[in-house]
């Protein structure tokens, strides 16, 4: 949007440059980048307080007339750069020459703020965080645009449910907004309202772990090839995105693709090659006769120590997951434009193996993004993207009986017993578990198969405008078509099948998603005195539908995953759901000389998820900033920025589909299809969770912004908060959604960035973030409660007045507590600390790493509880308490095998990214290829390049249960979190 | 001021005129996926009835897997052998001082199977007979005949959570979703189970002769008719007036049930399972699977088994290769599996003739009628293959005969036989717990959410 922005404000200026013939006198001047020296493109003059303004030329060149002899302040302005402001007269610096500096600090940048407006950052009454494309994929290569937000973002909780090839991610920001729903930010893509849920893929069903929940599907930001993305800009709360209603409690992300620029045609293309492996391995125990006596029956112990005796020893650990994975990733850009018609034409192929043999994830994605002026006054924007991404995930996690996982089977293999293929493909048994893991990886199948499209429209009309005022109107929309084929299958001649009564397990799924979204928007601009108002007023629409479909099939004929070759076939799971919202809104912004700038709004909204499905929510916001450096009195050349601020809003988050319905189920018996009486009362007075928030902070910008530091402290509180009361169950239904709760975070975001040492040879910019969050339930409104993981004997959570529901509680029964259980830990962090740097020597090489540091918050570890069970921890057998019974088997804290052997600190330190680039001197470019090529990059990155933590599982930011807005932070054989290693080619012709 | 009111107003204008219809008016939207509850409450169609029958059907089946799984562990007529979830053995057995508690493992803050289950089929079939009662497309011997059905079943249905929580009592009174009755003890739960089925049989009675109106599934095979059903009904009388000790009314009921001394011991209703898009047989598992999630004997059945019991030699097979559980405390050796399903399609029985024949001799055996209590011993041991009684006819002998006959007659049914029998006498303390170094439950505590209800409805 920001290039958008750019652009359309070029063409706005040169249609009000036209007018002014009769000069008095005029300003003509050259705009360059301090640094290269290179003339810049479009950036902007302006004269301050007016409309009034142009841009330079390809040369970057400008001329300005004015119509009286009066002088004036010529704002120079381009994105990325910080702007200056000039005083111009009849006979004063009437022939310019202006170095522009870069914007380290991002204080120019602008950003979107409202459903129709944006503001410069350094006006910015919330903390907004913004990731440009080059913060976001200029270190690294990352499969996922969420994965490249790590450690980018204060206030950001992400986490990965484990490291399969495909994405996986939830973000949480400002802490848990929602108890129930998945508390995951509203994503906007190119002003398209995005499906980024987490598919079902039928997995959990399959391998018996239980619900979608545990299915380990990706959520669908996958599809979105990072590198199209120019920006990302982060609504972290109610405060800054009350202007998006119903949907953004747990804040928005807007997500904005790069843009044609006029001139001349740019071809780019990209080669990532790289591997991967895993971050982090645990090893397994070893065996002795000893070991064996104690672990195994008496009546077992001959065979075992024969095995023991004959067998080879097996590092399955090492067997199943230390395995390279080859990587590529290959993108062409064409780019450019007339003044008339701009163009990003894009294609992405990304393909990437996993770490698991037989698994991947491959992404095709087109992109072509078009602006054209239809009229002076008429703009018209199209992005279109068209996706097909295919991943191969395998089978890790939890399951139940079937054995289907290879990290839960293999926590019970001693390493003596050989449960590879023999010469003839033969599987052995696994005597020790259900299935043998080996053959699982070999033959199962576990695969999504995503074809998407997705396409956005912007209409900007210049209805009026004068020298003081204009008015121009916005219509915008789009739709996301999201179909994604999934495929378990589990052939009949795995151990597990073999021992079922129909072999074979096959289940398809076919899920369609279908958004539209339609916005129509006036903005007024005009200067009452030396206030700029910029007021707007439209209306937003919004459709949502959904339908899945998912057949299963089983005892196969062999080889066959077609469901009509299986003996018993069903229909697991039809469902399909349709939504409608509204909303209509309105925005008045006031900005004095950027001096003090003030912003009050509103949003109505109202959407047939409700129990009233008119009843308009408001959702008001104001904010005032003061830019205190802009004042006259002001004279502090080391500060050069000082700005309070405060901001309000508040914004809901929706209802569940059908928590409005009383349903009569269908259930098939003895070949009749019986309906029978839904655990759920529907509640037909349901409203939205609704959250306020209060943001304050203080932005101080040093030394001309070569230093800027950013604090920000935030109280959000959510009201009507979803949950299930509980109903007695002897009445014979279970629950009824109720808004009873209220939860409250509060939370601080620090962010410091500056450039260190800017010389000529060497320019080294850094940003130390640092965010913490506390939640805490004020009110509960319905008795306390354990929810999620596996219950209190495992650790669970407690759901109680005055506790965060993050809070881990767990045997043995502590009658003091409130709960009656102890309290083993708390999920969530103490604080988070990211730090950036990227260093630039002699202008071509340039260094970026990235490491986060993530204090506290603790995991309920269940990996270790399997390798436990099956003895095959490392270090089962040692004797810590020298009291003769293995470590394995008495886990502390004492009294021993209690919950909170389970529950362990996931503090962290990672390095998330390092990146080490040359871009080869234009002169040799030429020397070498001629015209051919334009310019050469070459480099090579690191992503996840190291973990340090005491915790002991493959990572501490694990999730089982996927984007759970509370339970999520549990560790079950998840799929190992890999470490990967690129090199890359850039070749601009 | 007055502008921006007026760029105000033009932009919804302008904003409606967008497009051709109002994109601020949302339309209805009805549940896509189901019918709601109250499209039957009025004036159901008698295919509307017919569904809801069958939902019962459904909803009467629901228990089987939980209470067959647990309740025959906490008898220790089985092992639910896990390799999954150790908390099968852990929690199950009571190993380690493990108590019941609100949400224990494997029933939740529901009592799930044991618990919610029996009460969704209770209020499945009062919002059954509350519509076949509201619509006028039934005869008056319809409605009966449904009423009558329905109220059979609540009467069966009672009787599961209350023999779960056993001396803290159930709610009777459970109509109303946002009221619930207050708890009652154990006894008045079995007389409310009682004059359930009592009420049902008058009914039943009411609803004339012939075919019950409605489709039955395949369980009620050879039971479709009135008067069989009838039968069925007095059967489970007969067994909630043993848990009364009403030895006269369980003789009553007997007579008027479908109990046949010379009969097929098998014969009785049953919990269909056909495969899909129904489920299979839950309790179903192939011989010698290499699976380490299993249904096994406990091992005590074993050891106490009588030489050439043709029920031993019929319900248990012995595997191959042994299941082997090595999880927290001691490892546990699974021998024999479940022999008693021919297939993943064979229906489960809720209530047999062998049971009734049981239930005879122990009322005989209560009220000192030993010859005839003997007598119907004779029939169970004589179909097992193992000769007439030839021990002590004083009562605590056959008492003690009749439960022995009991554990491999009625074995890991869907029922719990063994635990509530052994309750029932004060035996709980003879049940073997040496393989397993459990403990034997007496009971569970009212399931959290039960609690967690009185405490919301107070405040």
């Amino acid at each position: 949007m920001s290039n958008l922005y750019r652009f359309s404000l070029v063409m706005f200026l040169s249609l009000l440059s036209m007018g002014w013939t009769h000069a008095q006198y005029s300003v003509s001047g050259i705009i360059t980048d301090e640094r290269t020296g290179d003339p810049m493109i479009g950036a902007s003059i302006l004269v301050r307080n007016t409309t009034k303004g142009t841009v330079t030329d390809l040369d970057g060149r400008f001329n300005l007339n004015f119509d009286d002899n009066a002088s004036a302040t010529l704002v120079i302005s381009s994105l990325g750069y910080l702007s200056q402001n000039i005083d111009v007269g009849p006979n004063t610096n009437t022939t310019l020459s202006v170095a522009l500096q870069e914007d380290a600090t991002n204080l120019e940048e602008v950003v979107v703020t409202g459903l129709a407006s944006s503001v410069k950052r350094s006006n910015l009454a919330n903390a907004v965080s913004s990731v440009s494309s080059r913060e976001l994929t200029g270190t690294t290569t990352i499969q996922t645009t969420d994965g490249a937000l790590y450690g980018k973002i204060a206030g950001a909780n992400i986490r990965s449910n484990g490291g399969a090839p495909g994405g996986g991610l939830s973000i949480q920001l400002r802490g848990i907004s929602s108890l129930t729903g998945a508390s995951q930010p509203l994503i906007i893509l190119d002003g398209v309202y995005i499906n980024n849920s987490f598919q079902r893929t039928g997995r959990a069903t399959v391998t018996g772990a239980g619900n979608e929940s545990q299915d380990d599907g990706s959520n669908r930001l996958a599809d979105l090839n990072p590198a199209d993305i120019e920006t990302i800009e982060v609504l972290k709360g109610p405060s800054a995105a009350a202007i998006y209603g119903t949907r953004a409690n747990a804040g928005v992300i807007i997500i904005t693709t790069k843009r044609g620029a006029e001139g001349k045609t740019k071809v780019s293309l990209s080669q990532d090659i790289g591997f991967a492996q895993p971050l982090r391995l645990l090893g397994t125990d070893d065996w002795s006769e000893e070991k064996i006596n104690a672990f195994f029956p008496e009546d077992r112990r001959p065979l075992e120590l024969q095995r023991f005796r004959e067998g080879t020893r097996i590092d399955y650990e090492d067997y199943f997951y230390n395995n390279t994975a080859l990587l590529s990733n290959t993108r062409l850009t064409v780019s450019g434009g007339s003044e008339k018609t701009k163009f990003y034409v894009s294609g992405n192929i990304n393909s990437e193996d996993g770490t698991v043999k037989n698994t991947g994830f491959d992404r095709f994605s087109l992109r072509a993004n078009l602006d054209h002026n239809i009229t002076d006054k008429i703009k018209l924007g199209i992005s279109s993207n068209y996706i097909k991404s295919t991943s191969d995930r395998g089978f890790t996690g939890n399951q139940n009986n079937s054995g289907a996982s290879i990290g839960y089977s293999m926590a019970y293999i001693p390493n003596y017993f050989d449960i590879r293929p023999d010469e003839n493909g033969v599987y052995p048994t696994n005597p020790y578990f259900s299935e043998n893991p080996a053959a699982v990886t070999d033959h199962a199948e576990n695969t999504s198969d995503v074809q998407r499209f997705v396409q956005a429209f912007t209409l900007d009309i210049d209805l009026f405008s004068n020298s003081n005022s204009f008015l121009k109107a916005n219509v915008a929309g789009g739709l996301d078509f999201l179909q994604n084929s999934t495929l378990i299958y589990l052939p009949e001649f795995l151990q597990y099948q073999r021992g079922q009564a129909n072999p074979g397990d096959v289940f398809w799924g076919k899920q369609e998603s279908f958004n539209t979204n339609f916005q129509a928007a006036l903005v007024y601009n005009f200067n009452l005195g030396k206030v700029n108002m910029n007021s707007q007023a439209g209306m937003v629409r919004l459709d949502f539908s959904n339908s899945s479909l998912f057949n299963r099939g089983r005892g196969l004929v062999p080889g066959q995953t077609n469901l009509q070759q299986a003996s018993v076939q069903e229909i697991a799971e039809q469902y399909t759901s349709e939504v409608q919202e509204a909303g209509i809104f309105l925005q008045q912004e006031a900005n004095f000389e950027d001096k003090i700038i003030g912003t009050v709004g509103v949003r109505w909204d109202k959407s047939t998820l409700n129990g009233d499905p008119n009843q308009y929510y408001s959702f008001p916001r104001a904010s005032l900033a003061l830019n205190l450096a802009n004042f006259d009195f002001w004279n502090s050349g080391f500060m050069n920025q000082l700005k309070p601020r405060i901001a309000y809003g508040e914004t809901a988050g929706p209802v569940e589909f059908g928590n409005t319905f009383s349903r009569l189920e269908g259930a098939n018996i003895g070949g009749l299809l019986g309906s029978v009486v839904g655990l759920q009362i529907g509640n037909t007075q349901i409203r939205p969770e609704t959250a306020t928030e209060l943001e304050f902070g203080v932005d101080f910008g040093f030394l001309n912004n070569r230093f800027a530091l950013e604090a920000t402290y935030y109280i959000k509180n959510t009201q009507n908060n979803i949950q299930d009361l509980n109903l007695a169950p002897s009445t014979g239904v279970n629950t009824v959604p109720s808004n009873e709760a209220e939860l409250q975070n509060k939370g601080l975001e620090l962010s410091l960035s500056g450039t260190v040492v800017d010389q000529a040879n060497f320019n080294w910019f850094t940003r130390i973030m640092y965010w913490q969050n506390r939640v805490n339930m004020t009110r509960l409104g319905i008795p306390q409660y354990n929810l999620g993981a596996f219950g209190t004997g495992l650790g669970t959570f407690y759901y109680a007045e005055d506790f965060a529901p993050t809070t881990i509680i767990g045997t043995p029964a502590d009658s003091d507590h409130p709960s009656g259980f102890t309290v083993w830990g708390n999920a969530q962090p103490k604080f988070n600390t990211s730090f950036y740097n990227t260093m630039r020597i002699y202008n071509n090489l340039e260094l970026s790493f990235l490491v986060e540091w993530r204090q506290g918050g603790d995991n309920i570890n269940l990996t270790s509880f399997l390798s436990d069970s099956g003895g095959t921890t490392n270090g089962w057998f040692e004797d810590d308490n020298n009291d003769g019974v293995p470590n394995g088997r008495q886990r502390p804290p004492a009294p021993y095998n209690n919950a909170g052997r389970w529950v362990q600190d996931a503090s962290f330190v990672k390095v998330r990214e390092i990146g080490l680039f040359y871009t080869l001197p234009k002169a040799s470019v030429s020397n070498a290829f001629g015209n051919a090529l334009e310019g050469v990059r070459l480099g090579m990155s690191v992503n996840n390049a190291f973990l340090f933590s005491d915790y002991d599982g493959y990572d501490p930011e694990t999730s089982t249960f996927g984007a759970r807005s509370v339970d999520n932070n549990v560790d079950i054989a998840p799929y190992p979190t890999p470490r990967r290693i690129f090199f890359h080619v850039n070749l601009d012709f | 001021m007055s502008t921006l009111k007026k760029y105000i107003g033009l932009s919804v204008i302008a904003g409606l005129l967008m497009v051709s219809c109002n994109p601020l008016e949302l339309d209805q939207i009805d549940d896509p996926n189901n019918p709601s509850v109250g499209s039957v409450s009025e004036n159901a169609s008698r295919s509307q009835i017919q569904f809801l029958i069958t939902g019962l059907e459904s909803r009467h089946r629901d228990y089987v897997e939980n209470v067959s799984r647990a309740w025959n562990t906490f008898g220790r007529e089985i092992w639910y052998l896990n390799g999954s979830d150790p908390r099968f053995q852990t929690d199950w057995l009571g190993q380690a001082g493990r108590e019941p508690d609100r949400v224990y493992f494997g029933f939740g803050s529901t009592g799930g199977g044991s618990w919610a289950d029996p009460y969704q089929a209770i209020r499945q079939a009062n919002v059954l007979i509350s519509a076949a009662e509201n619509t006028g497309n039934l005869s008056a011997e319809e409605q009966a005949a449904i009423s009558g059905f329905a109220r059979m079943i609540q009467g069966y249905q009672f009787m599961i959570p209350a023999n779960f929580v056993y001396e803290n009592g159930i709610r009777i009174d459970v109509e109303d979703p946002l009221n619930p009755g207050p708890y009652v003890s154990y006894e008045a739960g079995m007389e409310h189970s009682r004059s359930l089925l009592e009420t049902a049989d008058e009914l039943l009675q009411t609803a004339g002769s012939g075919d019950f109106p409605f489709t039955l599934t395949p369980g009620f095979a050879g039971f479709t008719s009135l008067e069989r059903i009838r039968e069925i009904n007095n059967a489970i009388l007969a067994r909630t007036n043993t848990y009364l000790e009403d030895w006269e009314g369980v003789l009553t009921a007997l007579d008027n049930s479908f109990m046949d001394l010379e009969g097929d011991l098998q014969a009785g209703p049953a919990h269909p399972y056909t495969g899909a898009p129904d489920l299979f047989n839950p309790l179903f598992y192939i011989r010698d699977a290499a699976i380490n999630t299993i249904v096994v004997v406990h091992p005590s059945v074993l050891e106490d088994a009588t030489e050439g019991d043709a029920r031993v030699a019929e319900k248990f097979f012995e595997r191959e290769e042994p299941v082997i559980i090595t999880t927290d405390a001691t490892p546990l050796v699974g021998t024999h599996q479940d022999n008693r399903w021919p297939s993943n399609t064979t229906p489960i029985p809720f209530i047999r003739n062998e049971e009734l024949i049981l239930l005879k001799a122990e009322a005989h055996a209560q009220l000192g009628e030993t010859d005839l209590a003997v007598q119907a011993i004779n029939v169970i041991r004589n179909a097992a293959e193992i000769g007439d009684y030839t021990g002590a006819t004083d009562q605590a002998s056959l008492i003690d005969e009749i439960l022995y006959q009991r554990r491999y007659s009625l074995w890991a049914e869907p029922w719990g036989h063994r635990w509530i029998d052994a309750r029932r006498y004060g035996r709980l303390d003879e049940i073997d717990t040496s393989f397993d170094q459990g403990s034997i439950f007496l009971q569970f505590p009212h399931p959290q959410a039960e609690v967690n209800w009185d405490i919301y409805a107070e405040d």
